[in-house]
């Protein structure tokens, strides 16, 4: 007995050695990259910068309203990308979780540094979002095509609007969350220290004030998409324009009121839970418009059943489930229960990837002719779909039902008496198909931006104004200015409508429009190209990548940006000395529209 | 997501090491399975969530599952999930089928015609007013009836939110303290007699059919209490109270798990509910009141000897012996748990070496140190902590 | 080619002083400072449930002070500063909507002066909060939101004084007007969210526990 003991204990011994902390902690890390990586530098970026490319197309002006500012947004971005990759790969990457709560991310209990670079990196892309939502917004009310009012504005523009204003007022929240955290951490702040009067429920209601507006900040621009292509393959006007508008604004400010959602397993009010659950519930209402529109639209019009409706009507299909159970999570008693399990995983990964990456692969291969100048293979293109769909569904349907089994979240492994490892190897089995899926996509893209069939300016006979330009369109976008008359600005456009000429061809010179009704205000020039901008983001990433070992990196981090600052000012080549040596080009004087503004000031 | 098997990786045979781990836990499992079988009213339910799962089998009888209640609270909560359920699949089936319907009715006629790679159909500006009309109707109809079904939701869940603790508050006739540590969980039997309060780790018994109080803390960082064949989770947060009321109306075994990420090993973080008969439980109460026993031969006598000279005694407290520190597990009655590490090995003698001699193998990170004993020295303390009943 | 209708637009000014694209995008930024604060306020109010007394009691002076207020004799004289300093901005920016180099240039100085002393005496006011930013969350909040308010103020004075060199070295042109007008604005959210967070840092803990 003792002697098969003896032996059952040196087996043990041996056959644990295999099991390492440094393994383990690396499993854990790959999924905080993961997390990091999609929530702040793919999701809202990528959401961003198709806005950042397609407004101006859309609303028929030349650029962005400040191309500089937006090269700045850029590089800062790809700092921050660079910092946390540097960091995991030199094997200080985060290992507090996507989220880092404290006090586990606290000074205490995460010495090192793996958790300031999560927390620098953050503030800092947080940046790029920032100034990009300025941007869209500045953009959009000022630049846009003669005779766009407000109630023209194609709904991919307005989606746009809407998720910059909740940037604006979202995103400062997770900086100020990161931002405390790097303090505690670095100069001995107590802002979550219970020992001091801090309070680790403030972190967790910072974050999330930011965490759930988030979502709907990639979702929104998704919701564009899913418009936009939905009144391009059903040949109609978009049915209830003004109630999607309407739904887009009130998703965006009850996205504010749901925070707490991810908070019912704490010691909180009930009385508090009961609105945070009325507010979860009420968003319901908004996103059922839509669908609700976008299939009356379908109903209505006459379909081509081309790839980029395929991919919407997939995420109908998927975004309609991950709502549902996103119902139930508004549920406090149910969300006790599968709050932190794999349902909740399950859940966010169909509000995310249906209702965000399966509008995007929509939105890419509609817009891909557009910005190649080449049509994608339609036959690839359903192909990719399908893998897709159906690896989608294989990895996160059998989650619902893992997170039911009481399989809790961030765990990197679990033991066989749980029973879970079945529905896991389907998940498995489901990832690579996605991934060949995806695999497919890049093929096709890179195939057919040599070889696939010439688009043409307009290959879908599309509605909105990017398709009026040529494919790909030129770095100024537009030479003179389309005007509109329509909501479907080519489809509603008459034979007499004005172009606009005018404005100098030999600079970047854009025309501002007034808010409301988008009458001509005003020509002005827009900077060229600078270095200046990389310089001060370089100023930006000193402050935060040094801040990471010493507070000396902020105020050494304000002298240089300030260098950089200044140089970027005196260095404006968009000054009047400029304007009294251009060159008058007028084009041909054709009939032209009066104008009543007059010339004022210098 | 890798499974692990901590008894049987790295390619011995490992039927016996897996046969061995799942001893205690398989004998649980069987004991609820022969519950669940039982209850075959709720076939029909069974049969929707294998609707819900076109794949997998046997959707119910987990010892850690949520649609598998066994208490009064998890079993309301279960109702509104079923509830939720139903009217959800319906809302999705309705939904798809008027989107399919859209599709198949709409197809335009020259994208019928052949297929088309460039789109030249013109589109339609003019439309029916009628049909406009008339899907205008409908479309204020489906949002009129997602407002009905948000209602009828909401209602449940706040009626069912309420009665999950109104029914319980103040009835609990046993209060326990949970303390959660990273990565196992502390667990004090409070009374109002001071000399009866007793410590134990990682497993809690209750008694049948009666509230039990939970409150919960933490000492460390956030940790939070799912047991969810009983009751949804609570949160531990440092500096904050909460408090949590169990009942298991069927005896049992029940899993729970640490659910809020707690560093590197909160997948190992697991804790056993035992519901037992109330005879039973008491029973069990007195005998974990009692000091710890006494060595009773030569070489159990050697082990307590090497557990108060070795490291264990700067963590770890054995009633009755000088052992009082409380960084790690109360270990009195050590031998009458099931499992140790937080529910990571069965408690078996095999098992327990390994903990001893190099912990860090099994649950790396964790925060016993490994201890550097001779072969004679484990096996003494292995029988001294074996009689620890 | 065929005649084609045109609207042409080059007789259009090259600026306007009416809510232009710099002043949305000026107010962008500012709306997202303003969150900034608003949320570091909530901060400051939720930390503040955590203490039984507000500001919590000071121990290591002879004998313990129980309620250490802030001092308010620096702080109020910023805010009178910062108020007044309002007035030689809105002479400036009418100056350079007028195009009156010489007054416009007078009131930029001016506020650069002020601009200059209130952060002067800033420095000052971290010491009248009678706790380092390590001693308590109390400390930390009060500090950080002092320290916010001041990178701002050293922003928008180093934002005006390079408008004046600009403006008086190079060319007194119609952009670096607009831009006055805008930083105007500026200068005004300064002003104005100093008063708030004035009643809320040195106020607010006088009239309640």
């Amino acid at each position: 007995m003792a002697k098969t003991e003896k032996r059952e204990e040196k087996k043990v011994v041996e056959t644990t050695r295999s099991l390492s902390e440094e393994s383990d902690r690396r499993e854990l890390e790959r999924t905080w990259v993961h997390g990091t990586t999609m929530m702040f530098l793919f999701a809202v970026p990528i959401m961003e910068g198709i806005g950042l490319y397609l407004v101006p197309l859309m609303i028929g002006t030349r650029n962005v309203a400040f191309p500089r500012m937006n090269a700045y947004g850029y590089f800062v971005y790809l700092f921050g990308g660079l910092l946390l990759y540097g960091g995991f790969l030199l094997n200080i990457g985060p290992d507090t979780g996507w989220f880092s709560y404290v006090p586990l991310a606290g000074p205490a209990f995460s010495p090192g540094k793996r958790v300031d670079i999560w927390a620098q990196m953050i503030t800092f892309t947080e940046i790029a979002a920032l100034v990009g939502a300025v941007e869209i917004i500045a953009t959009v009310f000022k630049q846009r095509a003669v005779g766009m009012s407000l109630n023209r504005i194609p709904l991919f523009v307005w989606s746009q609007v809407v998720t910059s204003f909740m940037i604006i007022f979202a995103m400062p929240a997770v900086m100020l969350a990161s931002g405390f955290l790097a303090m505690d951490r670095l100069v001995d702040t107590h802002f979550f220290n219970p020992a001091e009067g801090g309070d680790a429920l403030l972190y967790q209601h910072v974050f999330w004030f930011f965490g759930h507006p988030e979502v709907y900040i990639i979702f929104i621009p998704a919701l564009g998409f899913v418009s936009s292509i939905v009144v391009t393959f059903s040949r109609r006007k978009v049915f209830g324009y003004t109630p999607m508008v309407l739904s887009l604004i009130a998703t965006a400010f009850i996205g504010f009121g749901l925070w707490v959602h991810h908070m019912f397993a704490t010691p909180l009010p009930q009385l508090g839970q009961s609105f945070f659950t009325g507010a979860s519930m009420m968003i319901a209402i908004p996103s059922g418009v839509q669908i609700f529109c976008w299939i009356a639209s379908m109903w209505g019009g006459e379909l081509h059943l081309k790839t980029p409706l395929i991919f919407v009507l997939g995420f109908v299909f998927i975004f309609v489930i991950g709502g549902l159970s996103g119902l139930m999570l508004a549920a406090v008693p149910l969300d006790l229960q599968v709050h932190d399990t794999y349902f909740v995983v399950a859940h966010f990964h169909y509000v995310l990837i249906g209702g965000a990456v399966f509008p995007l692969f929509g939105a890419l291969h509609y817009w891909f002719p557009k910005w190649t100048g080449r049509m994608l293979s339609e036959r690839l293109g359903l192909w990719t779909f399908g893998l897709m769909f159906v690896g989608f569904n294989l990895v996160f349907f059998p989650m619902h039902q893992l997170g039911l089994k009481g399989m809790t979240r961030r765990i990197y492994t679990y033991l066989p008496e749980t029973g879970w490892g079945d529905l896991n190897m389907l998940a498995s089995i489901g990832a690579s198909v996605l991934t060949i899926g995806v695999l497919l996509f890049i093929i096709n893209f890179l195939y057919s931006r040599r070889a696939g069939v010439i688009a043409g300016d307009n290959p879908w006979n599309a509605d909105t104004l990017e398709w009026s330009t040529s494919s790909p369109p030129p770095s100024y976008n537009y030479v003179y200015l389309p005007t509109t008359q329509g909501r479907h600005a080519l489809w509603e456009k008459t034979e007499d409508a004005p172009v606009v000429v005018g404005l100098k061809t030999d600079c970047r010179e854009v025309l501002a429009t007034n808010v409301m009704d988008a009458e001509p205000d005003h020509a002005y020039q827009i900077p060229g190209p600078s270095i200046w901008p990389i310089l001060l983001a370089l100023a930006t990433a000193e402050s935060f990548g040094v801040g990471i070992f010493t507070p000396w990196a902020f105020p050494i981090g304000a002298v240089l940006a300030f260098a950089a600052f200044f140089g970027w000012f005196w260095s404006d080549p968009n000054s009047e000395n400029r304007e009294v040596k251009e060159r008058k080009v007028k084009p041909k004087p054709e009939p032209s529209v009066k104008l009543a503004q007059q010339e004022e000031g210098a | 997501m890798r499974t692990r098997d901590i008894a049987g990786s790295a390619g011995i045979p490992a039927c016996i090491e897996r046969r061995e781990a799942r001893t205690t836990v398989s004998v649980l499992i069987a004991r609820l399975q022969a519950r669940n079988l039982a209850l075959p009213t709720r076939g029909l339910r069974f049969l929707s969530a294998a609707f819900l799962c076109l794949f997998f089998s046997g959707c119910r009888g987990g010892i850690q599952s949520a649609i598998d209640p066994a208490g009064p609270q998890a079993g309301r909560i279960s109702k509104l999930w079923w509830l939720m359920f139903y009217v959800c699949s319906v809302v999705f089936v309705l939904v798809i089928i008027a989107a399919l319907i859209a599709v198949v009715r709409s197809r335009s006629k020259q994208s019928k015609a052949a297929r088309v790679e460039k789109i030249t159909d013109k589109p339609k500006l003019s439309l029916s007013k009628a049909e406009e009309q008339r899907m205008t109707r409908t479309v204020q109809g489906a949002v009129a009836v997602t407002v009905v079904i948000l209602f009828v939701f909401l209602i449940a869940s706040f009626s069912i939110g309420r009665s999950l603790s109104s029914d319980m508050e103040n009835k609990g006739l046993v209060t326990i303290e949970v303390t959660g540590h990273q990565w196992w969980w502390e667990v004090r039997y409070m009374d109002t007699n001071p000399s009866k309060i007793f410590t134990t780790a990682n497993e809690i018994h209750i008694p049948v059919g009666q509230p039990v109080t939970l409150k919960l803390h933490s000492t460390d960082v956030i940790h939070s209490f799912w047991v969810p064949n009983l009751n949804g989770k609570k949160d531990l947060i440092p500096g904050k109270d909460a408090t949590i009321w169990l009942q298991a109306d069927q005896a049992g075994v029940y899993r729970g798990q640490c659910a809020e990420y707690c560093g590197l090993q909160h997948a190992h973080m697991a804790l056993f509910v035992f519901a037992e008969p109330v005879d039973k439980f008491n029973a069990w109460m007195d005998a974990q009141r009692a000091e710890s026993v006494a060595p009773s031969n030569e070489s159990e006598q050697r082990g307590q000897q090497v557990f108060l000279t070795s490291p264990c005694i700067m963590c770890h407290t054995i009633q009755g012996t000088q052992a009082n520190a409380t960084t790690g597990p109360n270990l009195t009655h050590v031998a009458s748990r099931s499992t140790i590490a937080a529910g990571t090995l069965p408690f078996t003698r095999g098992h327990l070496s390994g903990w001893i001699v190099d912990s860090q193998s099994i649950k790396p990170g964790n925060h016993m140190p490994p201890i550097a004993l001779n072969s004679e020295d484990v096996q003494a303390l292995l029988d001294y902590l074996q009689s620890l009943k | 080619m065929s005649a084609r209708r045109v609207l042409d637009v080059s007789g259009l000014p090259h600026h306007s002083f009416e809510k232009d694209s710099v002043w949305w995008g000026n107010w962008g930024l500012l709306a997202i400072e303003t969150t900034m604060f608003a949320i570091a306020i909530a901060t400051y109010f939720y930390v503040r449930q955590n203490f039984q007394l507000w500001p919590p009691p000071l121990t290591d002076t002879q004998p313990p002070e129980l309620r250490p207020l802030p001092y308010l004799t620096v702080a109020t004289l910023n805010m009178l500063l910062l108020v007044i300093s309002c007035v030689p901005m809105i002479l400036t920016d009418l100056a350079a909507r007028r195009g009156d180099a010489k007054r416009a240039h007078i009131g930029l100085i001016a506020c650069l002066l002020f601009g200059a002393l209130s952060i002067t005496l800033r420095a000052f006011e971290f010491s009248a909060v009678r706790f380092r930013w390590d001693s308590n969350a109390y400390g930390s909040i009060v500090w950080f939101i002092l320290g916010m308010h001041l990178a701002h103020l050293i922003t928008v004075t180093l934002e005006a004084f390079l408008l004046t060199l600009w403006t008086s070295m190079r060319k007194f042109d119609m952009k670096h007007r607009v831009d006055i007008t805008v930083v105007a604005v500026y200068w005004y959210w300064v002003a104005a969210i100093w008063i708030l967070l004035y009643a809320i840092i040195y106020l607010s803990p006088r009239f309640s526990y």
